[in-house]
């Protein structure tokens, strides 16, 4: 049994939003997988930390969720649909609708206004110039920096410029949004700051797979917690009790 | 000890270097490519250069040209007394004999022309070394090696393995072209073997009365010729009193016939001077943008690399060792891509100089040693030059401000082109390509230039094209009149036809459905009050204007008392439109007035005028020609076919189509090729400035992706980013390239002593311009093509790792 969900995807009744079976990624031919036959599932409405040492394949699972990168094995389903044989075409097109990323660094486009920056994936969607507006005023008021919406990015702070990847990831209204190490390059209390904007996302439904070093963001945070090393997931815990 | 460390530091830094160049490999191909390119494009336009300065004393120097061609009765000469010549005062070299026929002949069942035989063993020799063009030298009977320059292979007229007839000699013996051969002086049309010759000269005329007046009969006189060449023979007198010497020499009447070298090199200059204005500009464009391209590049790819230099500072290497890794990271594919271009330009400067060759009339040109030596060690102090600049600033620059140069371009820059963008209503990706060349503008600014350069070369190219087509038509009238009727090459030996032939074949002419219009032209020498030598005179014997004359100033004379002139005649004799001058046809005296000037081009006074202007000229004996309009529908080689059926055989008039336009076809051959590597040079140019700029935004394209951008939109977004500054080429090329046009047709009517009619000039009317303007777009974003769908296949995850 399926549903549509938002723009059109379909959803399984039992509102699994990730689905990996089986999933390997080599990025050399006979080296060690990056990803090591992952299987996962997260539902609508879930937070998930993804935690491991650097190098066990957080990113990694991250881009593979996101359709930025293609399993060298297994099937990547996201909001019910198989993204891992799409065409470059496609995958761009659902990432553009169904998933929003938030980066450590905040890979903000310099020569672009904060507005422009958080319009941005609607217009390249093709959202009405209306819609698309009246929506990052949404945002840029829901995350506190409407005052910035003519600046450049260079000029703000960090906790600024990643409130501004916030609201850019938002945009679209994507059902899964991701983010990899949101407060890693911020300070604690600008860490905090964020962390608590994510937690009200999530507190409205939104889905969210969070990458972080920070098991205590992550107990703080996320309801469930999978731990990666060296590829292979060794433990997926649900508030502090195995899954 | 010191000394031992300092120098392991700098070979540390040459490893350094190495090692850079291994890991970019990309990067050192890009460069080692466009130094190829550079270097070859250089070496072609020295080769062009150097082809166009004083082509023909050049290829008479390397090819042992005849000072003179000495024309001898082998009868009253024996081959000892001949022999004897070579050793007279003042020859310095001497070849022959060689024995000579001149005979009429057939191609493909068409007249072929008379061409004159020389008899030959080999084409080298210590006078008129023969340049063999194509295929091989005659080695046995019945072949026959044609010169290249009256029948140029490739220009639709004889090929090999094509048989000519021997039509004015008994049993029509049959030669096959076995080779193309060019003579700087053209000692004759055609060589054969020397046994061959002798069988031709002892071959009786045809029997049908069809043999020419220089058709040999057995037993009588055969002819040779005599090479020479002189210690003193820079002009006509000099090699006049050479010729003496030797006539003295021989038996009286032994010498037949000469032929200076002077005329040849005459004839040639003219071609030449022709020739040398857009040939020049061609090389210059060609010169300029290579320099522009390689600057673009290698400083390009040395500011890439500040983030490295950053790190190797941070590591403990001193400036001057920075600099030197950079200078060796560019400098080994650069000296590769030059060496490998030195060869590269000396092969594709092997068909350009060819068609140079024969556009100049001369047999052979070949790229100077010092062009192959001038080009790779320019291109490579250029590219020391353009690398040495970004090396030593980042050899001053600190660790931490190289890291931060490296990465993106200076913040601030394009910022407001964004935000204008951002707010047109143009699809998003194409709004933030056309902003993103305001973010490195001194790189735009050259990538404009290159793209400019290519787009003013394609359409000075296409003007340059259809004004010397336009010309083409002033001078021979083919697309007015495209049938002439002339005295037929192989008719009956007599000197003219006679008045009743004339009727004939008028009635002839009358009679076929397609004729729309047709006149005669009489010829002859008149003399001008107020001008000093002869006057070439071309007198029509009824309404001549439809013919199409290149019309300077004036008008086509419409009454009675009107002459037109050419530009040689109003230079000379310093009269203008509208004086009277007085024209002395020999039978008469008359006074006309000039009506217009036209164009014809050459350095001697012609006139035209109407047979009822100028009394006493359309004679049977001055009739030269008649030019044939043809109805529209009518096919031009479909009315000759008829006409000369409906003459017969041996009728003393032929239908032929125009003559005359040789040089223009060679000259349009080579325009289309130069311009065709200028803009490849151009659209190069282009693709390594994207290159550059997707490696430098790698990573936001990489945010793009992630952001949903489709592989569509990012290529859009990336032919963007050129289409903005081709845009401006275009409108900087399309003038430009005007002018250019102007100014090189003028300096080619210039060198051809003719002003030249507004038409020839204005060839481009605005809706052509603004078509051919968009060449600038095409040579952009066919080099962008490739990196731009480069781009837009890589992996999002991919190119947001690459930093």
């Amino acid at each position: 049994m399926r549903e549509r969900g938002r723009f059109g995807a379909e959803m399984t009744m039992s509102g699994e939003v990730i689905r990996l079976d089986g999933v390997t990624k080599n990025y050399q031919a006979g080296g060690p997988p990056a990803l090591d036959n992952v299987h996962l599932r997260v539902t609508a409405g879930d937070v998930l930390a993804v935690m491991g040492p650097s190098g066990s394949g957080k990113s990694t699972l991250l881009n593979l969720v996101a359709g930025l990168d293609r399993p060298t094995a297994g099937q990547v389903a996201i909001a019910g649909r198989r993204i891992d044989k799409l065409s470059e075409t496609a995958l761009a097109r659902f990432r553009a609708r169904h998933v929003g990323i938030i980066f450590q660094f905040f890979n903000l486009l310099d020569d672009l206004t904060v507005e422009d920056n958080v319009l941005l994936p609607a217009q390249l969607a093709g959202a009405s110039r209306r819609q698309a507006r009246a929506r990052a005023d949404e945002l840029l008021e829901r995350m506190g920096i409407t005052q910035y919406r003519n600046a450049y990015p260079a000029r703000m702070s960090g906790g600024q410029r990643q409130r501004v990847a916030i609201a850019r990831a938002l945009v679209n209204s994507p059902e899964l949004l991701l983010a990899d190490e949101p407060t890693g390059a911020l300070d604690t209390a600008t860490g905090q700051q964020i962390a608590g904007l994510l937690r009200e996302l999530n507190a409205d439904g939104q889905t969210l797979v969070l990458v972080t070093h920070d098991r205590s963001l992550a107990q703080r945070f996320a309801a469930r917690t999978v731990e990666l090393v060296d590829g292979q997931l060794m433990s997926d815990t649900a508030a502090g009790v195995p899954a | 000890m010191n000394r031992l460390t300092s120098a392991r530091r700098w070979l540390a830094a040459i490893r350094t270097a190495t090692g850079g160049v291994r890991r970019h490999k990309l990067q050192a191909v890009v460069i080692g490519a466009v130094l190829l390119i550079a270097t070859a494009s250089a070496t072609l336009g020295f080769a062009l250069l150097s082809a166009s300065n004083a082509p023909f004393q050049h290829a008479f120097t390397a090819q042992r040209g005849a000072h003179a061609a000495v024309g001898v009765d082998a009868a009253k000469a024996s081959p000892a007394q001949l022999a004897a010549t070579t050793h007279l005062p003042g020859v310095t070299a001497a070849a022959g004999p060689f024995g000579t026929d001149t005979v009429a002949t057939a191609l493909g069942g068409q007249l072929f022309g008379q061409l004159t035989l020389s008899g030959r063993a080999n084409p080298g020799g210590p006078v008129d070394d023969l340049v063999l063009s194509a295929g091989h030298w005659a080695s046995g009977p019945g072949q026959l090696v044609l010169d290249g320059q009256s029948a140029p292979p490739g220009s639709g007229g004889p090929v090999l393995g094509a048989t000519v007839t021997v039509t004015s000699l008994r049993g029509q013996p049959k030669l096959t072209i076995v080779g193309f051969a060019n003579s700087v002086t053209s000692t004759a049309d055609g060589w054969v073997t020397p046994s061959e010759i002798t069988q031709l000269q002892a071959t009786a005329p045809a029997a049908n009365g069809q043999g020419t007046r220089h058709a040999q009969v057995p037993g009588a006189q055969a002819s040779t010729q005599m090479l020479y060449r002189f210690t003193k023979a820079a002009s006509f007198s000099q090699v006049r009193a050479d010729v003496a010497t030797v006539s003295r020499a021989l038996p009286s009447g032994a010498v037949t016939g000469t032929v200076s070298w002077l005329s040849a090199a005459n004839e040639s200059t003219g071609n030449g001077s022709i020739m040398e204005p857009f040939v020049v500009a061609f090389a210059l464009i060609g010169l300029i943008m290579a320099v522009l391209i390689v600057g673009n590049v290698v400083s390009g790819a040395v500011v890439a690399s500040y983030q490295r230099i950053g790190v190797l500072k941070s590591l403990g290497l001193t400036p001057g060792q920075v600099v030197v890794a950079y200078l060796g990271r560019v400098g080994w594919p650069a000296l590769a891509g030059a060496l490998f271009g030195v060869v590269a330009g000396n092969l594709l400067a092997l068909p350009v100089l060819n068609d140079s060759a024969g556009a100049y009339g001369v047999g052979r040109q070949s790229v100077p040693w010092w062009a192959s030596v001038a080009a790779p060690l320019g291109m490579l102090a250029l590219t020391g030059l353009a690398a040495a600049g970004p090396a030593i600033r980042a050899g001053r620059l600190s660790a931490v401000q190289a890291i931060a140069a490296g990465r993106a371009p200076r913040a601030g820059r394009g910022y407001a082109a964004h935000r204008l963008a951002a707010r047109l209503r143009l699809p998003r990706p194409l709004g933030l390509g056309l902003a993103a060349p305001f973010a490195r503008p001194a790189r735009t600014l050259v990538g404009l230039a290159a793209i400019c350069f290519g787009a003013t070369a394609v359409i000075f190219a296409v003007g340059l094209s259809s004004s010397l087509g336009r010309a083409e038509q002033a001078q021979n009238h083919s697309a007015s009149a495209p049938v002439v009727m002339q005295q037929n090459v192989n008719g009956p030996q007599q000197q003219f036809p006679s008045a009743a032939q004339d009727a004939a074949m008028v009635a002839v002419l009358r009679a076929q459905p397609g004729t729309a219009h047709y006149v005669a032209e009489y010829d002859n020498q008149v003399k001008v009050t107020g001008l000093a030598g002869n006057v070439f005179a071309r007198v029509y014997g009824g309404d001549a204007a439809w013919i199409g004359f290149g019309q300077i100033a004036g008008h086509w004379p419409d009454g009675p008392g009107q002459i037109d002139v050419n530009t040689a005649f109003l230079t000379q004799s310093g009269l203008a439109i509208g004086s009277p001058v007085t024209v002395n046809t020999g039978t008469a005296q008359v006074t006309a007035r000039i009506a217009g000037e036209v164009f014809d081009p050459g350095g001697h006074p012609d006139l035209f005028g109407s047979a009822g202007t100028l009394p006493g000229m359309a004679t049977t004996e001055n009739l030269s020609q008649y030019y044939v309009g043809l109805k529209p529908g009518t096919t031009a080689s479909a009315y000759r076919e008829a006409v000369n059926r409906a003459l017969g055989t041996g009728n003393a008039w032929q239908a032929y189509p125009p003559q005359g336009g040789n040089f223009y076809s060679i000259a349009s051959e080579l325009i289309g090729l130069l311009s065709l590597m200028v803009a490849v040079a151009a659209g190069l140019g282009v693709l390594n400035t994207v290159l550059m700029t997707t490696r430098d935004r790698v990573h936001d394209l990489g945010v793009y992706k992630a952001l949903g951008m489709r592989p569509r939109q990012l290529l859009v977004m990336v032919l963007g980013w050129v289409a903005g500054p081709a845009v401006i080429a275009g409108a900087i090329a399309a003038p430009a390239a005007v002018a250019l046009n102007s100014a090189t047709v003028r300096a080619m009517a210039g060198t051809a002593h003719t002003a030249i009619p507004a038409s020839f000039t204005a060839v481009f009317p605005p809706s052509r311009l603004a078509l051919l303007a968009l060449a600038a777009l095409v040579i952009a974003v066919a080099g962008a093509f490739l990196p731009a769908s480069w781009a837009a296949r890589a992996r999002p995850a991919t190119a947001l790792r690459t930093e």
